[in-house]
């Protein structure tokens, strides 16, 4: 029994926001739906994997997008278009019998497909509708479209990165978009509460410029307190030294230490090599070792270099020191701490026997995540839901299909496999990927002869 | 101002270091009762870097400054036996006890889950920790930049002749808070749900962190779909990036045909460069990034002329995706958030009223009043004699003997 067993999410998402908060309600244990258009589908659709050869169309492409994996394992795909009047009849009778609603999408299209909060309010009084606008929905940008990069810019994170002689570095990944995400989870969580105590539902939004702003309160008070804005430092810590990241031994292999406060400093004394530090007048005291970081960064780096990464960390750690190496993605796939705990998971995917996916960071001793399959393929589950939530018959629902209204996972009869899965099945020993089940180059020269060419 | 009421009738208690201060913060926000646990010579959360000199001449952390707005502050000694019996007694009339404890810390105390489930069997116990609770690495000491350099994420960030950055501000830490929220309300819809008991939610800074990175996890690189160097603005579809403006730069994201386009033409216009809108530069985003070096020139031929507050709204107009690289003090003077009531005022004893944009979940129309932050032990006697019920004469006593 998991947690949100019973209840019902539908999602009209578009890459991570809408659809990462979605996961974790899946993963909790709610019946969550992505609603997908093939018209306007989801950016993590649009595409395919490299590996695929071109004579692969796109309703193969769409369902083998690795990222999906972190976006949407544990979720119902219905592919169909609600902007008509079929469409939005099988997506009322879903409404009616949906507790949460959450999209991504923008103002202009909440309009104009009808799917705001009081017009799903209008189907089912108390569903919980979750919205995630860049801006909010008043203010000059309120209009304003952006990306996780420019939110990132607009918030102040970009100006904590980087070195302090040089311009602030970029990031390349969406931080906003992953704590919004975070937050309208939550939200999603406290409003059941509120419902299964009062019986209302909510209308919710996350303003993810705002939820950006949130995780950088202490600079903001700081800015204002001391009347100037902290700004980008490197790797070094306000406060607190040494701090940094350390070249170890080997190509492009970095060690990250941090001694956060006297007790720490004191321990790193007493590591073997560099007790020297102990009795040198330059690092006395926390302010000293601010005033002489360079110098103390030169003496820690020349007792780095000679270890590898892993083994200056672990060295550290056994003094009690703060240090990691720095990880780069073959490391955390290869990682013993992550196996340990079964972060990464082998799970069934309609494409490929088993797909690689992203673990839930919540970890819960009663009551633990679900881990049943990988992300649907487009319109893998329309028929199910359409006949058993909105009662279509399989006459209606395929003429549906051929007017272009319902998308069904096409080609169901194609199995791939990823041409790294015979190195991961190594590195992940205790996933159970089980053996291949059809021989993959042979596979795709049938599925390549049965192309029709567009 | 209302507030939200999504978590009235929670009691929350907070025994938080660094990585999960803000957990406790965010629960408050929502309605929940958030009782800070301290220890007579305050908290840890107290000397949080960053550390600012108030207009009062005292230091204080920033980093408590913020996270602590809201809860309610009680003192009790958990080293001496009578501040253990008053922390059961508080564990018996909580929902959470939120803890950034070292693994076994609490174990140690006499305070660790088992022993706390049996005096409270509905308790949600949230721990974050470094690499979580189980696993070879689980006694390894962390920082938030620690979390950084253990999900796999930094060797993409910064200048590739120089070392992998971690973002400054203490964002693996925010990630980790906002995981721990997350876990600890699925622990309360399990305990008033079927399940009917508390359990233990476990995070770890490193997967949390890996949580708000996944853009960049093995599952995209194993694909080829980035590469893992620090090659500044031109490793990924062009253009993207910070690009010079009067006062700063702006951070432009164009590679969509729509958004390109417009630059494009815009950039000719102004500047009079005839060729960007040639067709060796109009096909896909990644045929672009050949060209990235010349069409950089360019588009910093045009945003050079502007300040990035006068080009974002010129390039939100005109529909591209833009927005200025704001520090601190910038988002203080934001248009936005000072026409839309973005912010919210609080007071801290020592420093005065401070300002905070406001929470980011707006519910029905309201959204959170952020509440001040406590005096050490303000709220002692409050909550053990008025709440708790335990003797006036008890707690005195405790009080002389320093144990609360």
């Amino acid at each position: 029994m998991l947690p949100l067993d019973g209840v019902r999410v539908l999602e009209l998402g578009y890459g991570i926001a809408a659809p990462v908060a979605a996961r974790n309600l899946a993963q909790f244990g709610a019946d969550v739906i992505r609603v997908e258009s093939a018209r306007k589908p989801d950016s993590l659709r649009l595409g395919g994997a490299g590996w695929l050869p071109p004579g692969y169309d796109w309703s193969v492409r769409r369902d083998t997008i690795p990222a999906l994996n972190f976006s949407s394992p544990e979720k119902r795909s219905l592919g169909l278009e609600i902007d008509n009047d079929e469409g939005r009849a099988a997506f009322e009778r879903l409404v009616a019998v949906t507790d949460v609603v959450i999209t991504n999408v923008s103002d202009d299209a909440l309009g104009a497909l009808h799917v705001g909060y009081d017009d799903v309010r209008a189907l089912r009084p108390d569903i919980i509708h979750v919205t995630l606008p860049a801006f909010g929905s008043a203010g000059p940008y309120r209009t304003y479209r952006t990306w996780g990069h420019n939110l990132s810019a607009a918030a102040g994170i970009d100006h904590l990165i980087g070195w302090p002689d040089r311009d602030p570095v970029q990031i390349g990944f969406a931080y906003p978009d992953f704590v919004s995400a975070q937050a309208a989870t939550v939200a999603v969580l406290a409003a059941l509460r509120r419902r299964r105590r009062t019986g209302t539902g909510a209308h919710i939004e996350v303003w993810q410029y705002a939820m950006a702003l949130a995780c950088l309160g202490p600079a903001i008070v700081a800015a204002q307190v001391e009347g100037i804005a902290p700004s980008a430092t490197g790797n070094r810590a306000p406060d607190r030294a040494p701090q940094g990241v350390y070249r170890s031994r080997g190509e492009e292999r970095w060690v990250a230490i941090t001694v956060e406060d006297d007790a720490m400093w004191a321990a790193l004394c007493r590591v073997p090599g560099l007790e020297s530090l102990a009795t040198d007048s330059r690092f006395a005291s926390l302010d000293a070792r601010i005033a002489h970081h360079d110098a103390l960064d030169a003496q820690l780096t020349a007792w780095t270099r000679t270890r590898t990464d892993w083994e200056a960390a672990s060295e550290l750690q056994v003094f009690g020191v703060a240090a990691s190496p720095v990880m780069d993605g073959w490391d955390v796939v290869a990682d013993s701490q992550l196996a340990a705990r079964d972060f990464f998971q082998a799970l069934p995917h309609a494409r490929f026997a088993r797909d690689l996916v992203f673990g839930q960071a919540v970890r819960l001793s009663d009551t633990p995540p679900r881990a049943e399959h990988a992300a649907p393929g487009f319109g893998e589950h329309s028929r199910a839901i359409l006949r058993d939530l909105a009662g279509l018959d399989d006459a209606t629902i395929d003429r549906l299909v051929d007017a272009g209204v319902v998308h069904v996972m096409v080609r169901d009869d194609v199995a791939l496999e990823r041409p790294y899965l015979h190195w991961l099945r190594k590195v992940q020993r205790l996933l159970p990927w089980g053996e291949p089940t059809f021989d993959p180059a042979a596979q795709m020269m049938q599925d390549l002869s049965d192309e029709t060419p567009p | 101002m209302t507030g939200i009421d999504l978590l009235d009738g929670v009691r929350v208690l907070d025994s938080s270091g660094e990585p999960s201060a803000y957990a406790g913060r965010m629960l408050a926000d929502m309605g929940a009762d958030v009782v800070l646990v301290e220890p007579p010579t305050g908290s840890p959360a107290r000397e949080v870097p960053p550390l600012v000199q108030a207009p009062s001449g005292e230091t204080v952390s920033a980093h408590f400054a913020y996270t602590a707005a809201g809860k309610r502050s009680v003192t009790v000694d958990l080293t001496a036996a009578p501040g253990r019996d008053v922390f059961r007694s508080l564990v018996g009339a909580s929902d959470v006890l939120v803890t950034s404890a070292a693994v076994g810390a609490m174990e140690a105390l006499g305070l660790g889950y088992d022993a706390l489930r049996a005096c409270n069997p509905r308790l949600v116990y949230t721990s974050v920790t470094p690499f979580g609770l189980t696993g070879p690495r689980r006694r390894w000491r962390g920082s938030d930049l620690v979390g950084w350099a253990s999900s796999g994420a930094m060797p993409s960030i910064g200048d590739a002749d120089r070392a992998p950055v971690a973002p400054g501000g203490g964002l693996s830490h925010m990630a980790a808070a906002l995981n721990a929220v997350m876990g600890t309300l699925v622990a309360l819809t399990a305990r008033d749900g079927e399940h009917g008991r508390g359990q233990l939610v476990d995070i770890s800074v490193q997967e949390a962190t890996m949580s708000v990175t996944m853009e960049v996890s093995p599952l995209v690189f194993l694909e080829g779909g980035f590469d893992q160097t620090r090659s500044g603005k031109r490793k990924q579809a062009g253009p993207i990036g910070h690009y010079a403006t009067r006062d700063g730069a702006v951070s432009i994201v164009a590679y969509m045909p729509e958004h390109w386009t417009v630059l494009a033409e815009w950039v000719r216009d102004e500047t009079g460069v005839e060729e960007i809108t040639a067709a060796e530069f109009s096909g896909t985003p990644i045929a672009r990034i050949h060209y990235a070096e010349l069409l950089d020139t360019w588009i910093e031929g045009l945003t050079s002329r502007y300040t990035k507050q006068e080009f974002f709204t010129e390039a939100q107009r005109r529909g591209i995706t833009v927005a200025p690289v704001n520090s601190a003090s910038d988002v203080l003077d934001d248009e936005h958030l000072r026409t839309t009531a973005g912010w919210s005022e609080y007071r801290m004893p020592g420093v005065g009223p401070l300002r905070v944009p406001v929470p980011p979940l707006h519910v029905d129309g309201a959204t959170a009043v952020v509440r001040d932050v406590p005096a050490l032990g303000e709220h002692t006697r409050a909550v053990l004699v008025d709440e708790l019920g335990l003797p006036e004469a008890d707690v005195r006593a405790l009080h002389d003997a320093g144990v609360v």
